[in-house]
């Protein structure tokens, strides 16, 4: 059960009603917000690939229950391609790879839910940014915090509210998992 | 917009309008602006009293079942929902003089033009079909 900010039913629905449907639900969500969509029609799952890279939203991942394909989409964030990034500290994705393995490091993904049952670093703990607020303070501040997302951008929010939050080793891990090409595990 | 999708539809039975309005709302859900012009057999899926019940092709009765099985769209919820989709509906002035037809026999929403209508339209389109 992955959690998600919409639920949308078109199963025993066919072609192209689950298209049709999500373009629907996705208006009502907020730029990037999660929504799941079940489907039984089995070409929903090539349609959903290619409307999300035609419409410029994440299609983040399907899961099969039986004959229910569960698939996860992120509403497109316009904001997050280019704003700037304000927090000072950062690191590159090659030089975040010599650090795997490390128990004085900790590696936070504050990417939504579904993004990170998809595909995350092995070991990496899972925090999305509308959380963090909330769940920072079970994380060991005297621990280096390495703080990643998709792009690099939820991941500077993050970071300056950690640093906020008086940990003082924080760095954003700028590129960020859309150009990972490290070890990934999925769940 | 995406792109521009432009069809013709040109014919009359019920796999013709599957046809023309899957591709159509399909497009429309791609943030494609759409235009369907209907013209001679076409003109039924748009007819008001014809587009509920719309004949399959002579030989294939049969597939009637399959259309059950498969649940789909009955042809006025995809009509409906390819309005409200904001597909363009353009009903051939041509025909329907030849046919006799008014457009209040058509249903609401529709435009009624000529061939230059549709061609002002499909010029620059990405994607243009005919069916």
């Amino acid at each position: 059960m992955i959690h998600t900010d919409k639920l949308l039913d078109a199963k025993g629905l066919a072609c192209p009603m689950p298209i049709v449907r999500t373009k629907k639900a996705m208006n009502e969500l907020e730029p990037g917000q999660v929504i799941e969509v079940q489907a039984t029609d089995k070409g929903s799952l090539a349609d959903l690939k290619a409307w999300a890279k035609s419409s410029g939203h994440q299609y983040l991942g399907t899961s099969e229950e039986g004959d229910v394909m569960k698939h996860y989409l992120r509403k497109a964030n316009a904001s997050e391609e280019k704003e700037e990034l304000q927090y000072p500290h950062t690191i590159t994705n090659d030089d975040l790879q010599q650090q795997l393995g490390r128990d004085d490091v900790i590696i936070l993904d504050v990417r939504e839910p579904a993004e990170y049952a998809f595909g995350h670093i092995p070991g990496a703990v899972s925090i999305p940014l509308g959380e963090l607020e909330n769940s920072a303070a079970q994380l060991d501040q005297n621990k280096e915090v390495l703080v990643i997302c998709r792009t690099g951008n939820r991941s500077d929010f993050a970071a300056k509210q950690l640093a906020e939050k008086g940990f003082s080793q924080v760095k954003n891990v700028v590129q960020g998992m859309s150009e990972w090409n490290g070890p990934v595990e999925q769940n | 917009m995406a792109g521009k999708t432009a069809i013709i539809a040109s014919n009359g039975t019920l796999f013709d309008a599957y046809k023309v309005y899957n591709i159509a709302t399909a497009a429309a859900a791609s943030d494609h602006e759409v235009a369907i012009f209907f013209t001679f057999e076409g003109l039924n899926l748009i007819n008001k009293e014809a587009y509920d019940q719309l004949a399959l092709p002579e030989g294939k009765e049969q597939i009637a079942e399959g259309f059950k099985n498969s649940n789909v769209p009955a042809v006025p919820e995809l009509v409906e929902m390819a309005q409200e989709l904001g597909v363009k509906f353009i009903g051939c002035q041509m025909t329907m003089d030849v046919f006799g037809l008014q457009k209040e026999a058509f249903v609401d929403g529709i435009e009624v033009g000529g061939a230059v209508t549709f061609l002002e339209f499909a010029k620059d389109a990405d994607v243009t079909l005919t069916f």
